[in-house]
């Protein structure tokens, strides 16, 4: 490829590709930085996670590389920022496009409703290169990421999630940048779909760097270079490979709540108990392969009590009254057309059911149903209403403060603002009551919309619609825990996730929808285990499950 | 057929009946452009008759306000009756109102049939690359055309939550009270989807300094030289029969 400006690949030999040198950044009418001061070099071909609690200013960090902060989104920065050798200041966001890509958490935010073909061209119309270049790069881009031929003057606007995000990603390899720029590109997609867009990201191309923010960490990790873990105040806490800074940072990041492998978790175990693997494995099955004969019998004791914590199994028994029916039900989404069919399904007090399935597979729709929210187009739904928490919780705030939108949520009697900032409190929200709800960060939002739900007992059954996108692990165990507290109650919940890790754990029943139907509905271990319903539902087993398979060869021995 | 005509072609011709249908104060020649488009759209472009019978539905109402006003206020349009007196729909009352009933019907599908028959991008692509529009402006175009299906798909969203809230299901068409209380939120989801764009465009190179390359720009060819003789013929000849 050529450029009317510099050519795109071009890092010296010794150049880092991007160096952040005492870096701050301040939000307009904020009394502290949102991030920094940080130090920080992403050198040619390296490939850098970026990790951090929730809010401490990750996307902020990427934004600010190539100045879309503060040229686009007003702020002071402070600092220096070097990009392939010059200030970033020497050239306009829009100049920078030829050395640097972004890949954004959304692909509708990337995409702007083009057909394929065009939407992959976009960046390289704006280098100003011949036609022919543009078409043979498109070509190389989409056959990279396995799009298919005929897609090409598909509309945008016609793809699934999985398939804009693929786009979305063709559009950026073809870029062709020294530096990639990533944020949580697979934070909505199904697992099967996520993985392939790990490894497209991940295939080994030594002139581009890269830095990755993302938590879904299982599957990705072996394939990065180096650790930067930002602390809550957007400062840095630690970097290194990411073997060495699991382990010894372990307890440091689990106390933040920042996510870690699985692998980190149970070899934390295995490192109390005298067993230390080297080098640090990153994967469940580098643990199981790495243990020597003599080990197994210490760490069988440590791998089932890591095993029994993270898959649920607590029974409901069936004299638990139903709370919803739905009887041989039509789904369909709000004024759309029927997408799953003859749906009967039922969900007792005290329940709580996965609902499971790839991109597009009806699962919202089906949660929307059980609670009642929709009337099922044919069929028919028993039981009182249910409460969604939806998966943009935006969707449900109506007042203008935080307060508010909890008072509201209250029964209406002489006295609810005590009750409302006592469930704040509880909730770790005190300090935004007055804030306008869409002002707060994304776990925030989340954590409100489950308080002004859980706050009354008004709702017998909660729909919880992909409750851990965008949250931290301390985001997650607070979930998992008011799960449980609903459970308790007598609550039934429906969880829908794409986190297949997370549904084991809590959820002993799931269903796994597709095909315009439910597929399976079981015990979510048996489940999860049924590869060939997996392949079909486009799911991936969960990353336990090479735990569950070693116990159990362990115990046949 | 009528898709792969170039999109400036197709626009001039567009105009041009529609502004002959302006001009021509005859029910004769508003009825002979309404049947010519729709016809157009079901022979060339296989548009199904029911879909272009619905198209008509709206321009169809809208044109009945204008026969309702002048039946009403028919003193108010002398001119116009008088023009009209001469025509097929002689009758006074009548007259006025019906030729500007079929002039709305008519002017309708004809701006249906560019709208329906023309790619928005090939058009933007086109007007980019011919009549000189800003990237900006052309990008921003599109993704207008991306962010009202997303505004759609948020106002339902948030409409299950309002009716969640209530403990009742949705209503298919929204009320006053519901229409006002979506205002803000989606007023709020347009300008970040609309902020959150512009981000992604400007990482991707809008706004860049020096030329920028325009693919898949429609070419000129003889298919439209031949689209602008008939069509231009085709007009020419009801004009001049109209007029005789």
């Amino acid at each position: 490829m050529h450029d009317a400006r510099p050519p795109s690949n071009s890092l010296g030999r010794d150049a880092a590709a991007l160096a952040f040198e005492a870096v701050t950044v301040r939000y307009p009418y904020q009394a502290r930085p949102a991030v920094g001061p940080i130090d920080l070099t992403v050198r040619r071909g390296e490939r850098v996670l970026l990790l951090g609690p929730s809010g401490c200013g990750k996307s902020t960090l990427l934004l600010t590389a190539t100045g879309l902060i503060p040229n686009s989104i007003p702020s002071e920065v402070g600092g220096a920022i070097r990009l392939v050798g010059e200030p970033v200041e020497a050239r306009v966001p829009a100049d920078w496009s030829a050395r640097v890509a972004y890949a954004f958490q959304d692909a509708d935010q990337t995409l702007c409703g083009m057909r394929v073909e065009d939407e992959i061209a976009f960046a390289l119309e704006s280098r100003a290169l011949p036609e022919a270049e543009i078409a043979a790069c498109v070509g190389v881009a989409m056959r990279q990421v396995g799009l298919p031929d005929p897609w090409r003057s598909r509309r945008t606007a016609t793809l699934s999630g999985g398939e804009k995000q693929l786009v979305a990603l063709a559009s950026v390899l073809a870029q062709d940048a020294a530096l990639l720029l990533v944020d949580e590109p697979t934070a909505h997609l199904a697992p099967l779909a996520a993985e392939r867009l790990h490894r497209l990201l991940m295939e080994r191309d030594p002139a581009r760097a890269m830095l990755l923010v993302d938590h879904r960490l299982d599957g990705l990790i072996a394939a990065i270079d180096r650790v930067v873990v930002l602390d809550a105040d957007g400062r840095l806490l630690a970097q290194g490979p990411p073997g060495a800074l699991f382990r010894e940072q372990h307890h440091a990041l689990s106390a933040r709540g920042i996510w870690s492998p699985l692998a980190s978790h149970l070899d934390a175990g295995l490192a109390a108990a005298g067993i230390v693997l080297d080098p640090p494995p990153l994967s469940l099955d580098a643990i199981f392969a790495g243990l020597e004969p003599g080990q197994i019998v210490r760490a069988k004791p440590i791998v089932a009590k890591f095993v029994a914590g993270r898959v649920g199994t607590m029974p409901v028994p069936a004299s638990c009254p139903v709370l919803a029916r739905l009887a041989a039900a039509a789904c369909a989404p709000f004024l759309g057309p029927v997408i799953l069919r003859d749906v009967s399904l039922e969900i007792r007090a005290g329940e709580v059911l996965g609902i499971l399935g790839a991109n597009g597979a009806g699962k919202s729709t089906l949660g929307a149903c059980l609670a009642g929210v929709l009337r099922p187009k044919a069929g028919q739904r028993i039981g009182a209403m249910g409460g969604i928490a939806f998966q943009r919780p935006e969707t449900q705030f109506t007042e203008a403060s935080v307060l508010e939108e909890l008072i509201a949520a209250l029964p209406r009697r002489r006295d609810r603002t005590a009750p409302a900032q006592d469930i704040l409190a509880r909730w770790g929200l005190s300090s935004v009551s007055r804030a306008h709800p869409y002002q707060l960060s994304q776990g925030q939002k989340r954590r409100l919309a489950l308080a002004t739900l859980t706050a009354t007992e008004r709702w017998p059954l909660l729909v919880l619609d992909e409750p851990l996108a965008g949250l931290d692990a301390r985001g997650a165990e607070e979930v998992e825990r008011e799960i449980e507290r609903l459970r308790h109650g007598g609550c039934a919940v429906a969880l829908i996730t794409h986190d297949m890790d997370f549904a084991l754990k809590v959820c002993p029943r799931a269903i796994v929808v597709g095909e315009g139907g439910i597929l399976a509905d079981g015990p979510t271990p048996v489940l999860l285990r049924d590869e060939a319903l997996l392949d079909r539902a486009g799911l991936r087993p969960p990353a336990l499950l090479p735990a569950l398979h070693w116990l159990e060869r362990v115990a046949a021995c | 057929m009528l898709r792969a005509i170039h999109p400036l072609v197709k626009l001039a011709l567009c105009l041009a009946w529609i502004a002959a249908c302006l001009a021509v104060f005859d029910p004769r020649f508003q009825i002979a452009t309404a049947l010519i488009a729709a016809a157009a759209l079901v022979l060339l472009d296989r548009v199904s008759p029911i879909l272009v019978l619905a198209m008509t539905v709206p321009f169809a109402l809208f044109g009945i306000g204008f026969l309702t006003t002048n039946l009403a206020f028919h003193e108010e349009a002398d001119f116009a009756r008088h023009i009209a007196a001469h025509s097929l729909f002689a009758a006074p009352a009548w007259s006025v109102g019906i030729t500007l009933f079929l002039r709305t019907i008519a002017i309708g599908l004809v701006s249906a049939l560019f709208a329906v028959t023309t790619d928005p991008g090939a058009f933007v692509r086109t007007l980019m690359a011919y009549a000189r529009l800003s990237p900006r402006v052309g990008y921003a175009l599109f993704s207008v055309l991306q962010i009202v299906p997303e505004l759609a798909a948020e106002a339902r969203q948030i409409r299950l939550a309002h009716a969640m809230k209530r403990g009742r299901p949705p209503r298919r068409l929204v009320g006053p009270v519901e229409a006002a209380r979506l205002l803000i939120p989606l007023l709020a989801f347009a300008i970040r989807r609309a902020g959150r764009a512009a981000i992604a465009l400007e990482a991707r190179g809008l706004g860049r300094a020096g030329q920028r390359t325009i693919v898949h720009v429609p070419v000129l060819g003889r298919r439209d030289l031949w689209f602008a003789v008939v069509a231009g013929g085709l007009l020419s000849l009801l004009l001049l029969g109209t007029l005789a």
